[in-house]
């Protein structure tokens, strides 16, 4: 049975929650703010919290300035890939973790684990010799393959792992009574059951390769090839001073697609989240 | 359906052995119940012959064919399982055409014997709901109804009721038995609850340590146990058991003398244990006499919980007496009903 709180203590809970909101989003306000306020009025002092004037133009600037519908494109259709391939391979690796007994399992995924650990910083340089004499720089493939095969997948692997190992291991038996097979068993059992721990998985891959920067400033040196949080980067006047309202208003046009998939999502992203015990 | 024999059927896991050489025929049609403490190795044993668990040494024979080496799927059987598996995501009537749809099935012949099988089991208004919607005994249902859909050689079921209250496990145990008499399907039922394996069994396989106790018909069991422990795990309230010694007044145990029958005293002499079932008490004036400690009365029986000599022991009588803890009583073991187990080792005396 829920404790019922007394009004004064709801009025404390509350406030203390709105104060507590204002670091998560008061940046959020500045930003998609800023993107309409002529760009001398983002510095100005005392700070401005609604836009005395509204400059619009600054959006379709964006659109003047970069390939910003090719990039967009660009950095959607690389998360998705990205994605579906970590769906594809974590689900798979998880399963194989969780329930196939082969020699070194536990070993073996503690050496998967230690990708974790190792900073992108440190495998930037020879993943980059590494696509260079593959032919695949400045191409889009290391944006799709590193994430696939790399950090996130583990985190991801390790999401689906912990989710298949509390899965009743009767459904399974179940099922190879049934007449299924090993694949089989998980592509019509464990999986289907696995939706919310996917979809934390998704969210999770979607916003990493979304909000990637390190790999395409390496990796892409065009333009029309670049990603958004590379893209937002170019939006500089003749000196190489940043164009603040432009740059916002890229900016918030790139937050927009997360946004609204977090909010779809919400709630398969704190389920995800509970069945592997971790916590955000 | 088919005939099930298992001939020095082992197990271990490393050097611990779990099931140290089971021969065990069931013949076709019959209603087998495997039952014994916690981890006596009955489920281990029911999931060698499902082929869920390798079989580390003997022979798995259903239907005069080895199945050793077979996969669950090839060996024409079906399972229910204690927390009943059903699949979360499926409908009842998924769930229960479910192996028909993957041996390949046409969808008109799936859908009549889902049909069949719901209307045998009552299913037939819960088909298009999923599992989280059932309770308890309609999962345990369609559990059944999964099992029966597919015609299969042999019926496993592995502790099916022990999830549902004691209510309900009344009924569901009638259910499964009346499935049994309606289908005739060889079945191998595990369980712990003897009253279970009493009721429901033609036969009953008592299992401890990995080891056969006793094989034989419930009543057999009941009447004739072949060492102290089958007489101490079948029947509730179990056995009473008194140590002593066998006398040329009687038996000798701490506090008492007790009658034996006339073929005991073959044992003269020797260290036994003295088994009297509790409803085997008469009260008689010129019984022995017992101290009560404790009296619980069920409406169709009165429990007495009694001191003789210096061993507690229970009665049960049918009689409406009034009986109050302190007083003393005097009762009568009836002589036809006393079990001789030798103290060491528990095998059967007389």
């Amino acid at each position: 049975m829920k404790a019922e709180l007394s009004p004064r203590r709801q009025v404390f809970l509350y406030g203390l929650l709105c104060i507590l909101l204002i670091p998560f989003v008061f940046p959020t306000w500045w930003m998609v703010t800023s993107s309409v306020k002529p760009i001398s009025d983002i510095f100005a002092f005392p700070p401005q919290l609604l836009p005395e004037s509204y400059d619009w133009t600054t959006y379709s600037k964006v659109f003047e300035l970069q390939p910003f519908v090719k990039q967009y494109w660009n950095s959607a259709y690389i998360a998705a890939l990205v994605t579906i391939g970590t769906m594809v391979v974590s689900s798979m690796a998880g399963y194989a973790f969780a329930r196939i007994k082969f020699p070194f399992a536990n070993a073996i995924f503690m050496v998967v684990l230690l990708g974790l650990l190792i900073p992108s910083e440190v495998t930037i340089v020879p993943l980059f010799q590494m696509f260079l004499k593959a032919g695949m720089v400045n191409t889009h493939w290391p944006l799709i393959l590193v994430p696939i095969f790399g950090a996130p997948s583990v985190f991801a692997t390790f999401v689906m792992r912990q989710f298949f190992i509390a899965l009743p291991v009767e459904l399974e038996e179940a099922a190879r009574v049934d007449g299924l097979g090993r694949f089989k068993i998980f592509r019509k059992i464990a999986l289907p059951l696995a939706r919310p721990a996917l979809a934390s998985v998704a969210i999770f891959t979607f916003l990493h390769s979304w909000n990637l920067y390190l790999e395409p400033i390496v990796f892409l040196s065009s333009a029309d090839k670049f990603t958004l949080p590379q893209a937002l980067t170019q939006y500089t006047d003749a000196y190489g001073g940043p164009m603040w309202n432009i740059q916002l208003a890229a900016a918030t046009l790139t937050a927009l697609p997360v946004l609204i998939v977090f909010i779809i999502a919400q709630k398969q992203f704190v389920e995800g989240l509970a069945h592997t015990g971790l916590k955000g | 359906m088919a005939e099930v024999t298992l001939s020095n059927v082992r197990k271990s896991y490393g050097a611990v052995d779990i099931i140290h050489g089971i021969d065990l025929g069931i013949t076709d049609g019959e209603f087998v119940v495997l039952v014994g403490p916690s981890g006596c190795g009955k489920s281990t044993l029911l999931r060698m012959v499902a082929g869920l668990e390798t079989i580390t040494g003997g022979e798995v024979n259903i239907g005069g064919r080895v199945v050793n080496d077979l996969d669950p799927k090839d060996r024409d059987i079906a399972m229910v399982f204690q927390n009943y598996a059903l699949y979360p995501h499926m409908t009842v009537a998924t769930n229960m055409g479910f192996s028909l749809e993957h041996r390949g099935g046409s969808k008109a012949e799936i859908a009549e014997r889902v049909k069949w099988a719901a209307d045998i089991l009552g299913l037939a208004p819960l088909l298009d709901r999923y599992p989280r919607q059932l309770s308890g005994g309609q999962r345990q249902r369609v559990a059944m109804g999964r099992a029966i859909v597919r015609d299969p050689k042999v019926f496993l079921f592995d502790e099916p009721l022990s999830n549902l209250d004691a209510k309900l496990r009344v009924v569901m145990r009638g259910e499964i038995k009346s499935l049994h008499q309606r289908l005739k399907t060889t079945t191998i039922y595990v369980t712990h609850d003897q009253v279970e394996a009493m009721t429901m069994a033609d036969k009953i396989v008592v299992l401890n340590g990995g080891r056969v106790e006793q094989i034989g018909a419930p009543l057999d069991l009941y009447d004739r146990p072949a060492n102290q422990f089958v007489a101490g795990f079948i029947g509730s309230p179990s056995m009473n058991f008194l140590t002593g010694t066998i006398t040329p007044e009687g038996f000798s145990a701490p506090g008492i003398l007790l009658p034996l029958p006339e073929a005991a005293h073959g044992h003269k002499d020797r260290k036994t244990v003295y088994g009297i079932r509790p409803e085997h008490f008469a009260l008689d004036d010129s019984g022995v006499p017992a101290e009560i400690v404790l009296v619980e009365p069920m409406g169709s029986e009165t429990q007495v919980t009694m001191k003789l000599g210096e061993t507690l022991v229970t009665g049960v009588f049918r009689e409406r007496v009034s009986l109050s803890p302190g007083a003393t009583i005097r009762v009568r073991p009836e002589l036809g009903n006393i079990h001789l187990f030798a103290a060491d080792g528990g095998q059967r005396l007389n």
